[in-house]
């Protein structure tokens, strides 16, 4: 949800910086885009697919979800010039990186899930269970890369409760900027747009 | 039936081809961000 809120502003910032200067809105040149549909397409059976989710072992979730990743990190390197794709590309490296860590699932620790769910719930969630699309629930000393697990949180008084990494962040940010900017400064200046 | 034929020859035609390529960016774009972030949400972990 974060994730799809940072790609709506992006783009109605880049609307916005487009109308203020006066020429339509360009989206980024994004090649290989093929490579995302095939990449996503796995992930989307096992982890979001109402009717697939939950039918798979274990051993296939973490093989389709590592194997997805490492391809959408393929797709965002084939597309490293574009601005904001190299914040993203930390992002996914980061994420994969304390994924492939612990088990193929995104770590959380039992204080942080705490906030997302209620104290009865919690307690029927063993660790090193799953918990969530792509979360594990482990302490933060089992946990492997610990600042890089969902561990950041929005204030208590926020009505939307999300635990998030510094992979996420990043991800939101180059998102953000990639919709936001999607033409370098040299491109504006091929296309005679003044900066 | 023709004039229907017509109608959506020219309403196709009104589609800019960059209105389709922003729509396959931004589907992309949308499959790149939630396929390699994992932010948990209240909703998502209930599940």
């Amino acid at each position: 949800m974060i994730l799809l809120l940072a790609l709506t502003a992006g783009l109605l910032a880049g609307l916005v910086w487009a109308y203020w200067r006066g020429h339509p809105y360009q989206a980024p040149e994004l090649g290989h885009l093929w490579l995302v549909f095939v990449a996503f397409l796995p992930q989307f059976v096992v982890i979001y697919l109402p009717i697939t989710r939950g039918t798979f072992p274990e051993w296939l979730v973490v093989g389709c979800l590592l194997a997805s990743q490492i391809l959408l990190l393929g797709f965002a390197w084939l597309n490293r010039r574009i601005p904001g794709m190299s914040i993203l590309i930390c992002g996914i490296v980061l994420n994969l990186a304390v994924m492939a860590s612990n088990s193929g699932f995104m770590p959380i620790s039992p204080q942080t899930a705490s906030r997302l769910v209620t104290e009865e719930r919690l307690l029927d969630i063993q660790t090193g269970s799953r918990i969530g699309a792509k979360d594990i629930l482990l302490h933060p000393e089992q946990t492997r890369l610990e600042w890089l697990a969902d561990r950041f949180l929005p204030p208590v008084w926020s009505p939307y409760q999300v635990a998030f990494s510094l992979g996420d962040v990043l991800i939101a940010f180059g998102a953000f900027w990639l919709l936001a900017k999607p033409e370098s400064s040299i491109q504006l200046k091929k296309r005679g747009i003044p900066l | 039936m023709k004039n229907k034929l017509a109608l959506l020859a020219l309403s196709a035609q009104k589609i800019n081809r960059q209105h389709v390529q922003l729509v396959f960016v931004l589907v992309s774009l949308a499959m790149l961000v939630l396929g390699t972030g994992a932010p948990a949400d209240g909703g998502g972990v209930g599940h």
